[in-house]
């Protein structure tokens, strides 16, 4: 009975959160339906009166999904970079005791504290004298450089935390750094490379400080840039912004289902055997 | 030197490991901070001449009310953050680890908030936060309690509360994931071992699950602290600091200054002072931390 | 025999010089086309999706590259809060597109004063620009900027059904005001609509009571320091606004309704207020949102303040709006000053007027039918002197001041005294006295 009881109120408390993190893609889809007008007229929260998929129509026809593909493309390339070069580095930090081991890990440390906008300035010179302004290339580097601090930290961590009798044999046998990089201490990760992915898919995926200032063409647009393309100076058309709102987020909702059940799972399912 | 000694030595390997790392960090990460305490000393609107100010720029922060209340908000920001994201992100990630019926559509539409950018997330709680309109006031219209409208984002008592809220909705669920990662990571003998000692559900969470998440918790707790010293987009799109700077942050205060009035030099010393808080707090935090280990 | 042979000769050498003639016949427009190589000018502005004036930008975009085929406009739109980011940061690394929009006055002139921006003075404007128009873009006795849009004044619209249906008349002075406001809080209903949140709707207020009750004057003899900011007309201002605050003439958390997401127009649309006091641009949108409202609208000016030293007819906002200007660093500055030309005839006069918007192009105003858009014109007509808003009349660092502290005054966190020393400490440390 006290299962029951408990069963109960589990399933309770996830539908309360259900609901709470639920409903605002219910408004956004309730109201991608509506006429410009009527989102004004009727109660922001009733049902359209009439379903209209103009504003669909019309979102299509803006060029919208060059942004998402751009935005895709800038954030997954970005993403992979990210892992490889904060591998790279962790495994120094974590692995090889070098003179300024110490005072490397605290400049990466030191690098997760910068304020985005305070390097937009600098960044933009610099990305104009290397002839790169207008590209979708020249969001990467920025992209990289500033999630890197986070995820070496992570990864630091994490490869801290490894026994190192995994690689003691590899080392008696004389394999290389980068072997042991590769064949043992790679592997073992996953989970963390998970997590670096995850926080940097997410975070990078609704930056738009570079690309406001480095992009300018729309053919170069990212997502974020594209939604402000509904928004007038001193008005806005409410439906038609919330029904590309919803645009962007459904392919990545289909997305990560396909990630959860193909990577996810695998990256997560038994990395360290006790 | 010849070649074996050479990959040998140390210094080197690890130079060609951090190689990629150091040139990405240098030309985009290692330039602005130096930079910007430079300009910090200097009045300059971004595009014309600067004007050497010496340390004028300095002395009018630290007798500025707005910066002094804006870092005040950002500590609340850290502790609302570490208090809320935390806790409940553990203990969706422990329900949903279970064998629950439906846990995979669950574990999808809690994501969904990740997924919105802050300037959706900023829209759609603008409209729940109407004073006449909004959700909020009008269920608690329905339920009869009227007294508890509020007018959420004008109000300067309560702005800022209203804003934290959907900073929290919309960064639980990264917590969650990451929890789930590092709890499936945990072997399952040691639950076996516990079922088998008889532990009840509750012990098992604090002495098996806790214990082994101990570094995920760590590491969540060092992103959210950094990340809320350093938060700017919701705030910046509900409130854009106000009203009258109730709600203002170091970031959202530093790109008012830098862009909005074109004040490059002190914007600047706002920037460099956040980086030092954030530093200072950080190493705090992880020494703290470290000390625990030890015992 | 010779004369048949040089005959012949002669005869031979005409194909010659035909061929001759007609290869650099051919030739010269050859190379004059090859000359004429393809060149794209960007041009940047705030003509996002659902700006109204876009389609009248676009067609003198059409209009100029039909006549100028060898010549391709980049047209690159920012949605007006990333706008300025943009646009500074590129001015600041000297990268400022071809031609580029700002709002004039202040803004621009900020730009000029750096060198970013080129001369226009050698065309002779005034033939399609009014003087007042084309003054605030003009530093220096040069012209740096044309506008695309005219008058574009704060006016005040009310409800004629509601006025009807509690017996109320459209309030000429402050007096009629107050009188209005208790009939409608007695009502339950929102004297004035306003959303706050981006400080300068409510400054709208601030600057018309100014006006009414120390004339242009007030404002003129601060900035030019004969004066101050807190003189008696600034702290005046201040007091009348929490007067109406204090009998709940606005809306509940006022300082948190954000104007670009609709909140202040919801409430007239859902009969839940009354008046909405906003600049003419609204009638654009209003017409874009919900057109059947405009049935039961009408507009006047600004209350008149019984001896108050201002002008009644007097108006608060710009004489003229969104200005292009070329950048210093264009290559292609001919070409675009060309292409300004396109943007100051009578074809984009009636572009703009079709898009809902005030024209400022001379001798199209006549073409105008819409009775709303004839009304403020004659204001604009009527007016005897038109302030620009001051956030774009004072330096930045003042205008931020303004907002902030007459945003503080509808939240009444601070006395109309505070608020006015504040400002006045503010100038004292810009103007250096």
């Amino acid at each position: 009975m006290i299962n029951k009881l408990k069963q109960l109120v589990i399933y309770l408390f996830l539908l309360v959160w259900l609901i709470i993190t639920g409903y605002p893609l219910v408004f956004l889809v309730q109201n991608s339906f509506k006429v410009r007008m009527e989102f004004f007229r009727n109660p922001v929260w009733s049902l359209p009166e009439s379903f209209t998929l103009q504003n669909y129509i019309d979102v299509m026809e803006s060029g919208f999904y060059i942004y998402f593909i751009n935005s895709i493309i800038v954030c997954f390339i970005s993403v992979a970079i990210i892992i490889i070069v904060s591998a790279l580095a962790s495994y120094a930090i974590s692995r090889i005791d070098f003179k300024y081991n110490k005072i490397v890990y605290i400049l990466f440390l030191a690098g997760m504290m910068i304020p985005i906008h305070s390097t937009l300035i600098p960044i933009y010179k610099i990305t104009l004298s290397m002839g790169m302004y207008d590209r979708l290339s020249a969001l990467i580097g920025p992209y990289v450089a500033f999630s890197l601090p986070i995820s070496v930290f992570i990864l630091t961590g994490f490869i801290n935390d490894i026994p190192y009798e995994l690689e003691e044999a590899a080392i008696i046998d004389g394999a290389s750094r980068f072997r042991i990089f590769r064949d043992i201490i790679l592997p073992l990760v996953k989970p963390a490379i998970a997590t670096v992915s995850i926080y940097n898919l997410t975070l990078l995926w609704n930056q738009f400080a570079y690309a406001l200032v480095l992009t300018s063409s729309p053919s170069k647009r990212i997502l974020t840039l594209g939604l402000f393309e509904f928004q007038g100076q001193h008005g806005i058309n409410i439906p038609l912004t919330l029904t590309a709102l919803f645009l962007s987020v459904l392919p990545l909702i289909i997305l990560y289902v396909f990630l959860q059940e193909h990577i996810i799972k695998g990256m997560t399912a038994g990395a360290l055997k006790g | 030197m010849n070649k074996k000694e050479l990959m040998n030595n140390k210094f080197f390997i690890a130079a060609l490991f951090l190689l990629p790392a150091v040139l990405f960090s240098l030309v985009y990460l290692i330039i602005p901070i130096p930079l910007s305490a430079y300009y910090s000393f200097f009045k300059w609107d971004g595009i014309g001449a600067m004007e050497f100010l010496g340390l004028k720029n300095w002395s009018k922060l630290l007798s500025d009310p707005i910066f002094w209340s804006s870092m005040a908000n950002n500590f609340k920001l850290v502790a609302i953050s570490l208090v809320v994201q935390i806790p409940i992100a553990l203990f969706l990630a422990v329900l949903l680890t279970r064998k629950i019926k439906g846990a995979d559509f669950f574990k999808t539409i809690y994501f969904v908030p990740m997924l919105l950018s802050s300037v959706a997330v900023a829209f759609l709680w603008r409209y729940m936060y109407d004073p006449t309109f909004g959700l909020i006031n009008r269920v608690l219209n329905l339920v009869g309690l009227e007294q508890l409208t509020q007018s959420w984002l004008g109000n300067p008592d309560i702005a800022f509360y209203s804003v934290a809220a959907p900073i929290q909705w919309r960064f639980i669920p990264l917590y969650m994931i990451i929890f789930m990662a590092g709890i499936s990571n945990i072997p399952q003998q040691l639950y076996e071992a516990a079922e088998i000692d008889g532990a009840s559900n509750l012990q098992t969470f604090f002495f098996v699950t806790l214990p082994m998440l101990r570094s995920t918790v760590v590491n969540a707790s060092v992103l959210i602290i950094v990340g809320s010293l350093k938060y700017f987009a919701m705030i910046f799109a509900l409130t854009g600091g106000g009203p009258n700077h109730a709600s203002e942050l170091m970031a959202t205060y530093l790109y008012s200054k830098s862009f909005t009035e074109m004040n490059m030099g002190y914007g600047s010393t706002i920037s460099v002072a956040l980086f030092l808080v954030a530093l200072i707090v950080s190493v705090v935090f992880l020494n703290l931390s470290k000390k625990d280990v030890r015992n | 025999m010779n004369l048949i042979l040089e005959g012949r000769e002669k005869m031979k050498r005409i194909p010659i010089y035909t061929l001759i003639i007609l290869i650099i016949l051919t030739l010269t427009p050859l190379t004059t086309v090859m000359a004429q190589e393809n060149i794209t000018i960007e041009l940047w502005d705030i003509l996002t999706q659902s700006e109204a004036l876009r389609p009248a930008i676009k067609d003198a975009i059409k209009r100029f590259e039909a006549d100028n085929s060898n010549v391709n406009i980049k047209h690159i739109p920012t949605s007006n809060d990333n706008y300025k980011t943009k646009l500074r940061t590129a001015m600041s690394a000297n990268n400022a597109p071809d031609i580029f929009m700002t709002w004039g006055s202040t803004g621009l002139e900020k730009y000029v004063d750096q060198n970013k921006v080129y001369s226009i003075e050698g065309v002779d404007w005034t033939k399609h620009f009014p003087t007042t128009a084309l003054s605030i873009g003009k530093f220096n006795e040069q012209q740096y900027g044309i506008p695309v849009q005219g008058v574009t004044p704060a006016i005040l619209w009310y409800r004629t059904d509601m006025f009807e249906k509690y017996g109320l008349e459209a309030p000429e002075t402050y007096k009629d005001l107050l009188k209005v406001v208790k009939t409608l809080t007695d009502n339950d209903i929102i004297p004035f609509t306003l959303a706050n949140k981006n400080k300068w709707t409510g400054s709208e207020y601030y600057m018309y009571f100014v006006d009414r009750i120390g004339g242009p004057e007030a404002l003129q003899k601060a900035i030019s320091r004969e004066g101050a900011f807190n003189d008696e007309p600034f702290i005046e201002a201040g007091r009348k606004i929490q007067e109406l605050v204090k009998m709940g003439a606005f809306p509940d958390g006022v300082n948190g309704l954000d104007e670009n997401a609709g909140q202040s127009r919801m409430l007239l649309y859902t009969d839940k207020a009354a008046m909405y006091l906003i600049g003419s641009w609204s009638y654009g949108i209003m017409k874009q949102e919900t057109p059947k409202i405009l049935d039961k609208l009408e507009m006047i000016n600004f209350p008149a303040i019984e001896d108050g030293k201002g002008d009644p007819s007097n108006l608060i906002g710009a004489p003229a709006q969104n200005f292009y200007s070329v950048s210093q660093n264009s290559e292609y500055k001919d070409v675009s000053v060309k292409f300004l030309k396109y943007l100051a005839d009578k074809e984009m006069g009636r572009a703009v007027i079709e898009s809902g918007n005030m024209p400022v192009v001379k001798g199209v105003a006549k073409e105008i039918e819409d009775p709303y858009l004839k009304e403020i014109y004659s204001m604009g007509q009527k007016a005897s002197h038109i302030q620009l808003w001051y956030d774009q009349t004072l330096p930045l660092e003042l205008a931020q001041v303004h907002l902030n502290t007459t945003q503080a005054l509808f939240g009444m966190e601070m006395t109309p005294e505070e608020a006015a020393n504040q400002m006045e400490a503010a100038a004292k440390e810009y103007y250096g006295e």
